[in-house]
């Protein structure tokens, strides 16, 4: 039996493993970063072992979601399927990759050309992070998962924020809404704040995502954390300091004198970062917020499903770890759907790699080999091949066939009645 | 002109009557800060600086090739793909690993734009504007921006931070 190699292409982090094996995903970095100091270039993988993140730059394969520098994303793919990282033989595997929402057509050939000319892979099955979601609920419907057959994905991920309604498993395309708020541009508006406010942390970009990852919250009451982060100018409840030399937040119990020269002080900025995700105004972008976000991609949903949908959003995405990230949605989202539907917000134990564990499961199925593309396909007809398959098996073209063959009997019908 | 002067009234941004900069000026400045806050590194580099050699800055003159970065490493693949062999990649793989696109040609490139605006597509996805007009919030401390610099029209709180803001970002950039 062929091994599938499951790769969720994040923006970030590469989420990858071997199916089958029912080990946790891997986790490697989708970048490459040249130290200035150590003129040394990691690649992928290799950055995990890097212990000086000072200073380095970054070149990320991926730009505003979109696969745009091949000759990185390759230099990363290389690494992972190499002995270093999974060590599989392309040629005699099957391989599950994950491609942005509203992927460009020409760029999907590309990632045809890379898979079947380059890797030689035997057969691959592309999709969207949150359509491999409705794999992961169990076959009945329990209290603590949302109903497979309406479910709405908030991934909000590097990128961009995204809600994606999937009907009977499917991503439903035209109600798809894209909030232009990711985890990158959150990393960077923070410091922006800090080097203004405090230290210079422009080329800081790895210390800074992990003081965010570490510090920052979705406020619950914006305007009274506000005013309780001004008041009692220090010490107040919502202070925190963070040592830059360590890299790690500053307890109580630590002597002041260890490193107290290069102390962060973090107030407002913990949670007025993550509010731009809810408030996408407070930084000048004319996009309605997150809350908003959703409900403009249910009200472009079939009337009769609109309430089904209320009550099953899920959460996928690195940001949607902030601690008060559900709740504060959930507050959001209550004024603005109808009364008489409930609305319910679900979480998964990992966010991040919720889409992996999902197309792991997915894999081992029977239906995985139904969907797949196999090389010898692609050779015959290229990138056309992937293009019907996935595409008829979009749900809408579905429909579409159902009409054509109503509209097919109702000919030969009344073809039957002309010869009466 | 009737029109013009309409059309100023609805930018939001114009908060204060005295204000005489410019709604425009304001609006190019608040899309450069958010462009700005989509990069990947501070001093945007040419790309090529990231992973190239230091000692050969004329290497990447004239040509319109570029060098790769992706054969130079010494990685044990198994199998016997492109990937993994010297054997010659094909001339896709080839062109799309030396020809690099930026988002924009390839936006432009896919055709998308051209389509009906019922076909849902990148460009359509885009989540609404806001109803609700913006919150001012300071420039300087990040506490609810009460005034506006005259200047610049960025907020402020209070008499500190306008001195701040005075003394190093007026006209410069924005939140």
């Amino acid at each position: 039996m062929t091994p599938t190699i499951v790769l969720d292409n994040g923006g970030h982090t590469i989420k990858a493993g071997i199916g089958g094996t029912d080990t946790p995903a891997q986790l490697i970095p989708n970048a490459i970063a040249r130290s200035k100091s150590k003129s040394t270039t990691y690649f992928g993988h290799e950055l995990l072992q890097c212990t000086d993140h000072a200073s380095l730059s970054y070149r990320l394969p991926i730009s505003k979601g979109l696969i745009v520098d091949w000759d990185a994303q390759k230099a990363i793919w290389d690494g992972l399927f190499s002995t270093d990282v999974l060590g599989i033989d392309t040629t005699q595997s099957s391989l599950l990759l994950t491609e942005p929402y509203h992927n460009l057509p020409n760029i999907q050939q590309v990632y045809d050309q890379f898979i079947f000319e380059e890797y030689q892979f035997a057969s691959y099955y592309r999709c969207t992070p949150a359509s491999l979601i409705p794999h992961l609920f169990p076959t009945t419907t329990t209290t603590t998962t949302p109903s497979p057959d309406c479910t709405l994905i908030v991934d909000s991920g590097f990128s961009f924020t995204h809600a994606v309604p999937l009907i009977h498993g499917r991503p439903h395309s035209r109600a798809l809404t894209r909030l232009s708020i990711g985890g990158k541009l959150l990393t960077n508006h923070l410091k922006h704040l800090i080097s203004f406010r405090q230290w210079n942390m422009m080329d800081q970009t790895h210390i800074t995502n992990h003081i965010k990852e570490s510090c920052c919250f979705v406020s619950s009451d914006f305007a009274r954390d506000l005013h309780t982060a001004r008041s009692a100018r220090s010490p107040n409840p919502l202070t925190q300091e963070y040592a830059l030399a360590e890299g790690r937040l500053r307890q109580p119990g630590d002597s002041t004198s260890s490193g107290s020269s290069q102390i962060l002080v973090m107030n407002n900025e913990r949670f007025s970062v993550p509010e731009i995700i809810f408030r996408p105004d407070d930084i000048g972008l004319n996009q309605v917020g997150l809350a908003g976000t959703i409900a403009h991609s249910i009200s472009l949903l079939p009337e009769d499903l609109q309430g089904m949908f209320w009550a099953n959003i899920a959460l996928i995405g690195g940001n949607t770890k902030f601690p008060g990230f559900r709740e504060r949605l959930l507050a959001d989202l209550r004024p603005l759907a109808p009364v008489e539907h409930d609305v319910q917000v679900y979480e998964y134990p990992d966010p991040i790699t919720a889409p992996y564990d999902a197309a792991m499961r997915f894999v081992s199925t029977p239906a995985y080999k139904d969907s797949v593309v196999t090389r010898q396909e692609y050779l015959e007809s290229g990138s056309n091949a992937t293009r019907r398959k996935w595409r008829v098996s979009a749900g809408e073209e579905k429909e579409k066939e159902k009409e054509k063959e109503k509209q097919g009997r109702s000919k030969s019908k009344t073809g039957t009645a002309r010869k009466k | 002109m009737p029109p013009k002067r309409t059309r100023e009234h609805h930018v939001r941004q114009t908060y204060v009557s005295t204000t005489t900069i410019d709604p425009r000026v304001v609006a190019e400045r608040t899309r450069k800060h958010l462009d700005q806050l989509e990069r990947s590194n501070y001093a945007e580099t040419s790309i090529m600086s990231v992973t190239g050699d230091d000692n050969e800055p004329g290497k990447y003159g004239k040509s319109r090739a570029r060098q790769i970065v992706s054969d130079k490493r010494n990685l044990k693949l198994l199998g016997s793909s492109p990937a993994a062999t010297k054997k010659r990649s094909t001339m896709n793989v080839r062109s799309a690993l030396l020809y690099p696109k930026n988002l924009a040609t390839l936006i432009e490139e896919s055709g998308i734009a051209s389509l009906p605006a019922s076909t849902p597509t990148y460009l359509t996805a885009e989540a609404p504007a806001p109803s609700y007009p913006p919150r001012l919030i300071c420039s300087v401390c990040g506490y609810w921006g009460r005034y506006k610099c005259r200047k610049c029209a960025l907020p402020y709180c209070d008499q500190n931070c306008e001195s701040v803001h005075a003394e190093t970002r007026c006209e410069k950039r924005v939140v």
